[in-house]
C-alpha cells in the first residue's frame, strides 16, 4: 500500500459557516507533516473527513488511494488520535485497547506491546476514568499505534502532556516517520511543531495557505532580506535607499534591508564608506513565518490583541 | 432561598426539553384518557368501571413524562458536570434541592391541572355516550372533585419522588429505571402473589396502586386504603426519596 | 516498534472476506464484558427474574376440601392430548363391539340458567341455554373421564357440531332445534375412524366430519348425552385483575327414533359421568334421564371440553418484568455511553461501515441477553412449576414443546427488547429519553393491559399494536373457539398467537434499528 493521504477539493458547510473551502493537499510517507492553522481553520474537520466520520459535500479524501470506509481492518492502515477523552470511564486501559484490538482481528499480546510502548504498563489495569489528561493522551496514542499502521493522524497530541511527555512525543513522532510511516500531526501552535515537523500544511479559513517544507517556508518568509548591524544607522539607510532598497529599523544598531542581496549591500556600504559590523541573511522564526502567513486567515482574534 | 429559586427556575426554563415535556404531560394525559374512555362501554347498571378512573386513565401514562422531567432536572447536571458549578455557586446543597423541588412541583401542578381538567371535560361526553349514567359523571360531585384534584397532586408527588430517587442515584438511566420500575411493577407484583394478605399489603405500599386510590369514586369500601390515605402512601415514598437524596447530596462529594 | 510491514504477526486469524462482521461482533462483546456495572446488572436481571418467580410460586398454596380434612388438590384431569379437560355429562349408553353406529332425531333442547340472585338467599333460575350447552350422540372409549371420544351434537347457540377428544371441533349447520324443525344426528364407527352426519329430514344426510381415534378398543360405549357448562360472569377484582365466576346451568335434549347399528348388547345404562359428590355423599347438581316409548330425555350439567381455568404454568415468569427493566437500562447505556463519552467516534474508526457496526453491536447485545435470559427462564419455569405443584396447585399441564416455546420465547423476548432499547438509545442518543421510551412501549402496555382498570378490548389492542405483543409467547394454555372463557390479557390470554406476538416485537425492533442505522449513516459522528 502506498501510504499517502490525498485530500482534494474538500468543501463542507456547518450552517452558514464554510468550514472547508476547497481543502487540498497530499501527505507523503517518511516524514512528519505538521497540519497547522488557527483554531477554526478546518484542521479537525479535515481529519474527520479523512477518517470517514464527517461527510464532505464536495471533494474526496483518500488513504493509499482508497476512502477510509473502504479499508478492511482500518486501524491496521490508519491510526488516529482525535479526542483523548473518548473513553468509557469504567473500563480499564487494557480493556479499552482490547476491544479495539478484537475489532481488527488482533489479540491481547499486541495490546500489551503498545501499552509498553507508551509507558503505561503499570496503569494497564486501572480504570480510565481516573486518568489525567496526559495519561489519556498516551492511551490515545497507544490506540493509534495498536494496528501498527503505516499512516498516523494525531489531532493536537501534545495537549495536556507534561514537559517530559512532550519530549517523548517528539521522539516518538520522529521515529515513526523514520520507519517510513506517514505522520500527520495537527496543532494550532507552530512552536509545538518547530523541532518535529519536516513538512507543513498551513491552513486558514478552510483552505491550504502553504504546503511546504519547513526550510522553504522560512526562506520564503524571510523574503531574501538582509540584517545589517551598524553604528552609522542613518548614513547606511540613506546610502541603501539611494541604491533602491527599503530599510526598516529593528534595533538601535540593526536594520533589516529588503530588495538587495547581501553582496549588494556590502558593495553599496563600501562604496559609501559606511562602517558596519555585520551583514547577514535575515531569518524569521517559524512562528513569525506562520503568523505572517495566517495573519488574514485568523477568524477569532482577540479584540484586545 | 430566593436566589436559589431564581437560579433553578432559569436553569429549568432554559433547558431545551422542559416546554416539550410539559406539553407532553397535557397531550398524553388527554389522549390516553380519551382513548380509554372511547373503548369502554357501560351496557347495564352492572358495569364495574369507575368512570373517574377511566376518564383520568391518562395519568397512568403521563406520570412517566413527569418522571422524565424530574429526573432530567438533576441528572442533567451530573451528566455534564454542571453540578460542580451549581454547588460552587450555591454551596447550600439542600437549599438547591429544595429549590428544584419547589420549581418542579409548581410546573407539575400547572401542567397537571390543565391535563386533568381537559381530560375530565373531554371524557365526560364520551363516557355519557357510552352509557355511563350522568349522576356518576357529575364534575362537581365530591368524589369527582377529589379524583381530579387528587390526580394533580398525584403527579406532583411522582415528580418529587423521581427527584429524590434521581438525586440519590445520580445516573439518569438508572434513576428513570428505578422510578418507572417502582411505579409500574407493583401492580404486576400484586397479581403475582396468590396470597390475599400479601396482595393487600403490597397494594397498600405500592406507590401507584395506593396513590391512584385517590381516583376511586365507586366501590370505595372494597379498597384496602381510603383515597387520601392512599395518596399519603405516595407522599411517604416521595418524602423518603427526597430525604434520602438530600442526605446523600449533603454527605457525598459532588 | 520496527519497520512496516509486520502487522500480520499480530493477527489472531488470517484476514478473510467475512471477517469484518465477526470482528465487530467480538469487539462489542469485549466492550460489554469489560464494564463491570453492565455485567452485574445483567446478572442481576437474571437473578431477579428467578427469585421473584420462585417467590411468587411459593406464595400460592392451594388445598382441596374433602370433608373436614384438607388434602392436596388432585392433578387435573387430562384428555388424550395431554391437556387439562372437563369431562362431565349425563350419558345414556350401551356397549358397541366392532363397527356400528347410532342415528337419532333431536326434537327439542331446553335448559335453565342460574343468574345472580336478586333477593339474597333466593335462587334466581331462568329458562335458557348457554351458548355451548350440548346434547347429542357420542361414541366413547369408556366411561372413564378423559377417555377418547367423538360426538355429534346440537349446541345452545352454535348449531350442530362434531367434536372429538376435547380440543377438536367442526361446525355443521347453524340454527336451533324445535319440534317443528327437528335435527337428525348420526355417528358411525369403522375401525378407528368415526364419521358424523346430520340431516333435517332423516333422508338427506350431510357428512360433518371424521375423527380418527387411534387405538380405540374393540368395545366402546355408544349412546346419548347432554351437558351444559357454567354461565360465565367476569367482575373486576378489588386489587386489579378480574374474577371470573361460573354459575349453575343445565341442558335437556329430547331424542326419538333412536336407531343403533352393529353389535350392541344389553340394555341402556345411565351414567352421570364425573358428577360431584359432596362430603355427605349427596350428588351436587346431578343430571337425569327418562325414557318412554322410544323417546329419551337426557339432562346434563358440566362440559366436555378443555379446561382453561386454574393456575397456569407460566405464572412464575411474571417476575421477568422486573428483570426486563434492568435489561432495558443496560441496553440503553450500552449505546448512549458511547455518545456521552465520545467513544462512538473511536468505534466508527474501528468499524467505519456504520450499519454493520451497529448491527454487530445489536447482535452482541441480543446474544448476551438471550444467553442470560434462557437459563433464568428455564430455571424459573421448571423449578417454579415444581414449587407450584408441590404447594398443591393443580397446574394446567402443558405439552413439552409448548414448555420449550415458552422458555425460549421469553429469552427471545428479552433479546428483542434489549435490541429495541439499544436502537432507541442510538436513535435518541439520550439515556433518559431512551429508557423511558423503551419501558413505555415494552413494559407499560403489558402492565396496563394485565393489571389495570382498562377494559378488555383496550387491553387487547394494546397487546396487538405495541411491542408488548411479544409477551404472548408466555401464554401456555391456548384459546379455544369452542370454549367460552374470559379470554382477556388480564386472565393471561393474549390477542395474538405466541410467534405473531414476537413477530410484532421483532418488527418494531427491526424498524427502530433501521432508523438508528439511517441516522448513524446520515449524521456526522
Amino acid at each position: 500500500m502506498q501510504a499517502t493521504i490525498e485530500v482534494s477539493g474538500l468543501r463542507k458547510r456547518f450552517g452558514p459557516t464554510l468550514a472547508l473551502d476547497g481543502m487540498s493537499f497530499t501527505v507523503l510517507p517518511g516524514r512528519v507533516t505538521g497540519f497547522v492553522g488557527p483554531n477554526g481553520a478546518g484542521k479537525s474537520t479535515t481529519m474527520r473527513v479523512i477518517l470517514g466520520l464527517d461527510a464532505a459535500e464536495e471533494g474526496q479524501a483518500l488513504i493509499g488511494g482508497r476512502p477510509y470506509v473502504g479499508l478492511r481492518d482500518p486501524l491496521t492502515h490508519v491510526g488516529a488520535l482525535l479526542d483523548a477523552g473518548a473513553l468509557q470511564p469504567s473500563r480499564t486501559a487494557r480493556n479499552h485497547l482490547l476491544w479495539l484490538a478484537h475489532s481488527q482481528g488482533l489479540d491481547g499480546r499486541r495490546v500489551d506491546e503498545v501499552l509498553q510502548q507508551v509507558g503505561m504498563r503499570s496503569a494497564a489495569r486501572r480504570r480510565a476514568g481516573g486518568f489525567s489528561l496526559g495519561m489519556r493522551q498516551r492511551l490515545g496514542i497507544a490506540a493509534a499505534l495498536l494496528g501498527d499502521p503505516p499512516v498516523l493522524m494525531l489531532d493536537e497530541p501534545v495537549n495536556g502532556l507534561d514537559p517530559e511527555g512532550v519530549v517523548w512525543m517528539r521522539g516518538l513522532l520522529r521515529s515513526l516517520a523514520g520507519e517510513g510511516r506517514t505522520v500527520l500531526v495537527s496543532s494550532h501552535l507552530m512552536s509545538e511543531l518547530e523541532d518535529t515537523a519536516d513538512h507543513l500544511v498551513v491552513v486558514g479559513k478552510g483552505r491550504v495557505i502553504a504546503d511546504t517544507s519547513v526550510a522553504d517556508l522560512i526562506t520564503t518568509a524571510s523574503r531574501g532580506r538582509v540584517t545589517l548591524r551598524t553604528a552609522a544607522r542613518s548614513a547606511a539607510m540613506s546610502a541603501l535607499g539611494h541604491a533602491g532598497a527599503t530599510t526598516a529599523v529593528t534595533d538601535h544598531d540593526t536594520i533589516v534591508v529588503s530588495g538587495l542581496s547581501s553582496e549588494h549591500v556590502v558593495a553599496v556600504l563600501n562604496a559609501g564608506a559606511v562602517p558596519f559590523s555585520e551583514v547577514a541573511t535575515y531569518r524569521v522564526t517559524l512562528e513569525q513565518a506562520y503568523m505572517d502567513l495566517t495573519a488574514d486567515a485568523v477568524e477569532y482574534r482577540g479584540a484586545a490583541r | 432561598m430566593r436566589e436559589h429559586l431564581h437560579a433553578e427556575w432559569t436553569k429549568l426554563r432554559t433547558l431545551a426539553g422542559t416546554g416539550w415535556l410539559l406539553l407532553a404531560i397535557v397531550v398524553l394525559t388527554v389522549a390516553v384518557s380519551v382513548a380509554a374512555s372511547a373503548v369502554v362501554s357501560c351496557a347495564s347498571e352492572g358495569c364495574g368501571y369507575d368512570p373517574a378512573k377511566i376518564g383520568l386513565f391518562g395519568v397512568q401514562v403521563s406520570q412517566a413524562v413527569v418522571a422524565i422531567l424530574a429526573v432530567s432536572a438533576i441528572t442533567g447536571e451530573y451528566g455534564t458536570g454542571m453540578i460542580h458549578l451549581t454547588l460552587t455557586a450555591m454551596p447550600r446543597r439542600v437549599g438547591v434541592l429544595a429549590a428544584k423541588a419547589l420549581i418542579l412541583v409548581g410546573l407539575t401542578l400547572i401542567a397537571g391541572s390543565v391535563a386533568v381538567l381537559a381530560s375530565a371535560l373531554a371524557t365526560r361526553r364520551i363516557l355519557l355516550a357510552n352509557g355511563f349514567p350522568a349522576d356518576m359523571l357529575l364534575l362537581t360531585s365530591g368524589p369527582m372533585v377529589r379524583a381530579a384534584v387528587g390526580s394533580v397532586l398525584y403527579l406532583a408527588l411522582v415528580a418529587l419522588f423521581s427527584l429524590g430517587v434521581a438525586t440519590a442515584v445520580r445516573d439518569s438511566a438508572t434513576a428513570i429505571g428505578v422510578v418507572l420500575g417502582l411505579l409500574y411493577l407493583f401492580p404486576a407484583l400484586i397479581l403475582m402473589v396468590a396470597d390475599d394478605d400479601w396482595q393487600r399489603l403490597l397494594w397498600q405500599i405500592s406507590p401507584m396502586n395506593a396513590g391512584l386510590a385517590i381516583q376511586a369514586t365507586t366501590h370505595l369500601s372494597s379498597l384496602p386504603l381510603s383515597p387520601w390515605a392512599g395518596l399519603g402512601v405516595l407522599a411517604a415514598w416521595a418524602t423518603a426519596a427526597l430525604l434520602g437524596g438530600g442526605l446523600l447530596l449533603r454527605m457525598r462529594d459532588a | 516498534m520496527s519497520a512496516i510491514p509486520r502487522r500480520s504477526s499480530h493477527h489472531a486469524e488470517p484476514g478473510t472476506g467475512r471477517g469484518g462482521f465477526g470482528r465487530s461482533l467480538r469487539a462489542e462483546w469485549t466492550k460489554f464484558r469489560t464494564v463491570r456495572g453492565w455485567v452485574v446488572a445483567l446478572t442481576a436481571a437474571a437473578l431477579v427474574t428467578v427469585l421473584l418467580g420462585l417467590l411468587s410460586a411459593s406464595s400460592g398454596h392451594a388445598s382441596c376440601g374433602a370433608g373436614p380434612v384438607e388434602v392436596a388438590c388432585p392433578p387435573p384431569l387430562v384428555g388424550p392430548g395431554g391437556e387439562a379437560v372437563d369431562d362431565k355429562f349425563y350419558f345414556v349408553h350401551r356397549p358397541l363391539v366392532g363397527d356400528g353406529g347410532i342415528t337419532v332425531r333431536l326434537t327439542s333442547m331446553t335448559g335453565q340458567i342460574r343468574k345472580p340472585d336478586v333477593t339474597p338467599g333466593r335462587r334466581n333460575v331462568v329458562p335458557g341455554l348457554v351458548p355451548w350447552a350440548k346434547a347429542g350422540v357420542m361414541i366413547k372409549e369408556s366411561t372413564r373421564q378423559g377417555s377418547a371420544y367423538a360426538a355429534v351434537m346440537m349446541t345452545g347457540e352454535h348449531g350442530v357440531r362434531m367434536q372429538h377428544d376435547f380440543t377438536h371441533d367442526v361446525a355443521g349447520r347453524a340454527g336451533g332445534v324445535s319440534r317443528q324443525s327437528p335435527r337428525w344426528l348420526r355417528l358411525t364407527r369403522s375401525g378407528d375412524t368415526l364419521t358424523g352426519y346430520e340431516s333435517v329430514d332423516g333422508t338427506d344426510w350431510t357428512r360433518i366430519g371424521t375423527a380418527t381415534l387411534a387405538g380405540l378398543p374393540q368395545t366402546v360405549q355408544i349412546g346419548l348425552f347432554a351437558t351444559s357448562p357454567g354461565d360465565l360472569t367476569v367482575t373486576q377484582g378489588d386489587l386489579g385483575g378480574s374474577v371470573a365466576a361460573a354459575r349453575f346451568t343445565e341442558a335437556t335434549g329430547e331424542f326419538d327414533q333412536v336407531k343403533l347399528e352393529g353389535s350392541t348388547s344389553g340394555a341402556w345404562r345411565d351414567d352421570d359421568i364425573g358428577v360431584t359428590v359432596g362430603p355427605d355423599g349427596v350428588e351436587h347438581h346431578p343430571g337425569r334421564a327418562g325414557q318412554s316409548g322410544g323417546t329419551f330425555s337426557v339432562t346434563g350439567v358440566g362440559d366436555i371440553a378443555p379446561t382453561i381455568e386454574g393456575p397456569t404454568a407460566e405464572r412464575p415468569l411474571s417476575g421477568a418484568l422486573t428483570g426486563l427493566i434492568l435489561v432495558i437500562v443496560v441496553a440503553v447505556m450500552f449505546v448512549t455511553a458511547e455518545y456521552r463519552h465520545g467513544l462512538i467516534r473511536v468505534t466508527l474508526l474501528a468499524g467505519p461501515r456504520r450499519g454493520r457496526t451497529l448491527a454487530a453491536k445489536a447482535l452482541a447485545l441480543g446474544l448476551v441477553t438471550f444467553a442470560a435470559a434462557l437459563p433464568a427462564g428455564a430455571i424459573t419455569f421448571t423449578v417454579g412449576g415444581r414449587i407450584l405443584r408441590g404447594n398443591g396447585n393443580a397446574v394446567l399441564p402443558v405439552p413439552l414443546l409448548t414448555q420449550v416455546r415458552i422458555v425460549v420465547g421469553m429469552a427471545v423476548l428479552f433479546a428483542l427488547a434489549a435490541v429495541l432499547a439499544l436502537a432507541l438509545g442510538a436513535l435518541l442518543r439520550r439515556s433518559v429519553a431512551a429508557v423511558v421510551t423503551a419501558i413505555t412501549v415494552i413494559v407499560v402496555p403489558h402492565v396496563l393491559a394485565t393489571t389495570s382498570v382498562l377494559p378488555d378490548s383496550a387491553a387487547q389492542w394494546l397487546l396487538r399494536l405495541t411491542p408488548a405483543a411479544g409477551f404472548a409467547t408466555q401464554q401456555s394454555v391456548p384459546q379455544y373457539a369452542h370454549v367460552l372463557g374470559h379470554y382477556a390479557p388480564i386472565a393471561g390470554f393474549y390477542p395474538l398467537p405466541p410467534w405473531a406476538g414476537l413477530a410484532v416485537l421483532a418488527g418494531y425492533t427491526a424498524l427502530a434499528l433501521g432508523l438508528a442505522v439511517l441516522r448513524l449513516r446520515r449524521r456526522d459522528a
